[in-house]
């Protein structure tokens, strides 16, 4: 039977770094190819010596698709294609091939320029890899060879975030990255339709969790920022790129102009930057909702938000500044957290995860002394707040995306099998698919009954139909007519040939019907001859009634009735 | 201005940041009547559907409210969902039996109590384990369930007073029966101590019994104002021996326990709207960590919390010490919400989890206004 093998790669409970090879009809796809973010060695990488122990990977794979831009889906992708050796076509949309190099870029200089690590991908090497991405377009098909064709699908979570659709014949994969199922305020719910694929292929990591609303979340951000500056003191908010700073400066703006404060709100001047940057490919990928939400307006254009220079952070009195980099590593957003750490009236949100290495990271971590440059130590006496905003599918959200594609079959990475058999029970039982859930570096193979389309002509069809064989039917199904028949909504008809013959019997009905049972079963030895209670006798299927003439009785008249199937017996 | 933030922004999202100290919503994939605890971080809420199989879950709270220093530090918001199961039927009671892995619950409309294990460490999944047999068949009400406090997996059940037992839950043993003449359906059933329990009537009147004994409870008759159609929930405080009763009418009267016949300590009208016949959804409680107050919740979609010290012993109007109106701000159909269930936390003074009937699921940890405003302490902690 056919199959698809599916291997999340990675060791054990591994979770944290997503890299999953699929075999579909003799391709082989790799969906994504992050880095595991916890590690500091090797074991940051996927393991690729799954596919071969040494030597490069070009040969195979089909194909790598990235979902989206986070580290932990695309980090470990200039070591696959230039330190390990990929030359094949690498696929993503439009908006996560522009933003990947430059998280690329940050991240490789945090860990080389800051941490010293020597086992590391090159800016160099960021390029390379950049110059095989073949972008896509959503509900666009791809055609990648003449049989592996992809495409993809909107899956909200951050900007760029696709749910991929892999073709081979008439099998298929849906690979969800991260998605999310109720609308972010700028992004969106995921969409997809009702495509059929057998097998879904989902992340766990949230699917046991039971989400709270955005609305709590963003109370407790105004909440937090209200306090410092009631208490007069200063709120930094270090940030990366469009979609998440412009949500919260319009959240912000939105309630000074309700509370009518004050105090003054400001964003660094690199983000404005390269969010003009990302905007105009915002407005591509966006739909026509959140198109005229954010479009109508322009972009910085806040009656209480101005944009910052840096004698600003200086000032006495209370403020909130939004600045980048998004984890205090360098550059301005880090220059004012050395400026205001000291203060405990002061407040630094971080609205995101923060790579190992950085500021960021250390005081999110209860770090409260840091090491500077020069050996000089920083004091963290300002109060420290961790929040996410991250759009994630929960529980809810998995059943349903579920409902809108309609698999054959659900697999779910990155789970402890004894804390998700609930959940595959719950899936099972609600959708009557199988629902697996492959440790890290296991294979799971599901058998696929691929149908295989098959012409026929009509007379056949009709001549078939009528003799009862086996039919042909709707998308190119071989079944049997039984099958065919209840799947149309007919009634089986049969044929049955009847004649008369008349002979002369002076015996009475029942007699002369004897008569003819005693001399076929003399002279058709070997068929199956019967005298039935009812007055017939049945020769094999041919039934024999006696019956006698009205006008004269000693005339009988023979019925003798045969299905059509009945070959004809001389006698 | 956008019309999204707008309604973010609504009067009461901005009330919420003064008058919570923390605030969670959820959205269940159905509504419960269940929240029951099963430990200071895990909470259990079921399905009460009629039609397919309904789910219980065993939720661990958000580490976000449970962490008191470093609670900056911590992003984590979610419910994660460490247990859960299926049942047949609805779900209308569950109660936790107090230092096991077990559960009880009761579908509304019979007497028979199904018996669950809720799992451990090596899986999931909650299992049906058995079921325990009720007095009498053919119910309307289904029956009441309450957990002996002690390591004996006992449970007391019943739907109608003259059919209240205490069963050993492994072995189906009738341990002692409640002796009454009169058969009146139950609006509450709780243990006070680890022998004293207390049934509460839907007309008002008291049952309390001594199970080590096989004399006949002390029965306290309704107070003095009750008519014919009213309706009485009751809650028992065992740490302060006190017994509050509220009516379909919205007055309450509070009791000591140990001298239920000299008549009410206090009382107070309550500002709620009366109620029909549908008594399901009402819950009052007293607060395990916060001294004299209560909590009301079924009559409307908001839940209120009440200072009972300040009630007189003549009838007076009173307006709850606080509302939470959250179910009803966030409901697509604000009239049509009707809280369902309420918990309060059973060490943190002032946190509390509210169900209603569109599905949501609120954690809240309020904050004393009149306090805060007049400088004056809470009520005791």
């Amino acid at each position: 039977m056919p199959e698809i093998k599916v291997t999340p790669l990675g060791a054990g409970q591994d979770v944290g770094r997503s890299c999953i090879l699929v075999s579909i009809g003799g391709k082989n796809i790799m969906l994504d190819c992050g880095m595991h973010m916890g590690y500091n060695d090797d074991r940051r990488f996927p393991d690729f010596s799954y596919i071969t122990q040494n030597g490069r990977l070009t040969e195979f794979l089909d194909c790598v698709i990235i979902s989206h831009f986070h580290l932990d889906h695309c980090g470990a992708l200039p070591y696959m294609s230039e330190m390990v050796g990929y030359d094949g076509p690498i696929y993503m949309t439009h908006p996560t091939k522009a933003i990947c190099p430059i998280l690329l870029e940050d991240f490789r200089k945090i860990t080389v320029d800051k941490k010293g690590e020597t086992n590391f991908f090159t800016s160099q090497m960021i390029k390379d890899c950049m110059k095989k991405v073949i972008p896509l377009n959503l509900h666009q098909t791809v055609q990648v060879d003449d049989e592996l064709e992809i495409k993809a699908y909107y899956a909200g979570h951050v900007l760029g975030a696709a749910m991929v659709h892999i073709k081979v014949g008439s099998e298929s994969v849906v690979y969800t990255g991260d998605y999310n199922m109720t609308p972010d305020r700028h992004l969106g719910a995921a969409w997809i339709d009702k495509c059929r694929p057998d097998i879904l292929i989902s992340e766990s990591t949230y699917a046991t969790t039971i989400r709270d609303s955005k609305r709590c979340r963003e109370r407790d951000f105004l909440k937090k920022v209200h306090e410092s500056i009631e208490r007069g003191g200063k709120v930094l908010i270090p940030v990366f790129a469009l979609g998440r700073a412009q949500e919260l400066c319009i959240l912000l703006e939105t309630f000074w102009e309700r509370m009518n404060l004050k105090a003054p709100i400001y964003f660094s001047t690199g983000l404005t930057e390269k969010a003009n940057h990302y905007y105009k490919l915002f407005i591509t990928w966006t739909n026509q909702k959140i198109r005229k939400t954010f479009v109508q307006r322009n972009m910085f254009e806040f009656k209480h938000i101005k944009a910052f220079d840096r004698s600003y952070a200086d000032n006495p009195g209370p403020m909130v500044v939004f600045a980048t980099p998004g984890m205090l590593h360098a550059g301005q957003s880090l220059q004012i957290f050395k400026k205001w750490a000291g203060n405990e009236k002061n407040m630094v949100i971080m609205p995101g995860y923060c790579v190992q290495g950085t500021i960021g990271h250390k005081i999110l971590n209860g770090q409260r002394k840091l090491e500077m440059e020069g050996r000089a130590t920083l004091d963290v006496k300002l109060q420290v707040e961790y929040m996410s905003f991250s759009a994630h599918a929960d529980a809810k959200g998995i059943m349903q995306l579920i409902r809108m594609a309609e698999p054959r079959n659900m697999l779910l990475v990155h789970g402890e099998a004894v804390k998700m058999e609930f959940l595959k029970g719950k899936i099972e039982q609600e959708f009557s698919i199988n629902c697996y859930m492959p440790a890290n570096g296991e294979t799971t193979t599901v058998t696929t009954n691929p149908s295989v389309p098959v012409d026929i002509s009509l007379n056949l069809l009709k001549r078939e139909m009528a003799l009862g064989g086996t039919v042909c039917y709707g998308d190119g199904f071989l079944v049997s007519s039984e099958q065919a028949l209840k799947e149309l909504g007919l009634n089986e008809h049969q044929l049955r040939f009847t004649c008369r013959v008349q002979l002369q019997d002076p015996h009475s009905d029942p007699d002369t019907l004897h008569r003819i049972y005693t001399h076929l079963k003399s002279v058709l030895k070997g068929y199956t001859i019967q005298h039935l209670p009812d007055g017939t006798v049945m020769v094999e299927s041919i039934v024999i009634k006696v019956s006698s003439s009205a006008e004269d009785p000693n005339t009988k008249v023979l019925l003798l009735s045969w299905s059509y199937q009945v070959t004809f017996l001389r006698c | 201005m956008e019309e999204d933030l707008d309604n973010i922004l609504d009067d009461w999202f901005i009330e919420s940041i003064k008058i919570y100290k923390d605030l969670h919503v959820y959205q269940l994939e159905n509504p419960t009547q269940v929240l029951e605890w099963t430990s200071g971080r895990n909470v259990c809420v079921a399905g009460y559907t009629s039609s397919s199989k309904n789910e219980i879950l065993e939720l661990h709270l958000p580490l976000k409210l449970l962490a008191d220093k470093n609670k900056g530090l911590c992003a984590e918001r979610d419910f994660k969902v460490v247990h859960g199961g299926f049942a047949d039927g609805p779900v209308r009671r569950l109660r936790h039996i107090p230092g096991t892995r077990c559960a009880v619950t009761n579908d509304g409309h019979s007497s028979s109590l199904q018996v669950w294990d809720l799992g451990g460490d090596d899986s999931d999944v909650i299992r049906r384990t058995g079921s325990v047999e009720g007095g009498r068949t053919g119910s309307v009400r289904g029956s009441r369930i309450a957990a002996r406090p002690s390591s004996q997996p006992q449970v007391l059940h019943g739907a109608q007073s003259d059919d209240v037992r205490l069963t050993e839950i492994t072995s189906g043993r009738t341990v002692y029966k409640l002796e009454v003449d009169s058969s009146d359906a139950l609006s509450s059933l709780q243990f006070v101590t680890d022998s004293i329990v207390v049934a509460g009537c839907c007309k008002g009147s008291i049952l309390v019994a001594d199970i080590r004994s096989p004399a006949a409870p002390q029965v306290c008759c309704p107070p003095a104002s009750s008519a014919e159609s009213v309706l009485w929930w009751t809650d028992a405080s065992a740490s302060s021996s006190r017994l509050i009763r509220l009516s379909s009418c919205g007055q309450a009267v509070v009791s000591e326990l140990r001298m239920l016949g000299g008549g009410a300590v206090c009382q107070a009208q309550l500002d709620i709207q009366m109620r029909g016949s549908d008594s399901e959804d009402v819950v009052v409680s007293w607060a395990p960590a916060l001294d004299d107050c209560i909590a009301v919740s079924g009559f409307s979609g908001a839940v209120q919390i009440y200072n009972t010290s300040l009630w007189k012993s003549d009838l007076q109007e009173t307006t709850p010490l606080f509302q939470h109106r959250g179910h009803m701000v966030s409901s697509q159909q604000p009239d049509g919400v009707l809280t369902t269930a309420h918990a309060w936390h059973p060490e943190r003074p002032r946190t509390l989890l509210s169900a209603a009937s569109d599905g949501s699921v609120h954690v809240w940890d309020w904050v004393n206004q009149s306090a805060a405003e007049s400088g004056s302490a809470d009520p005791p902690t």
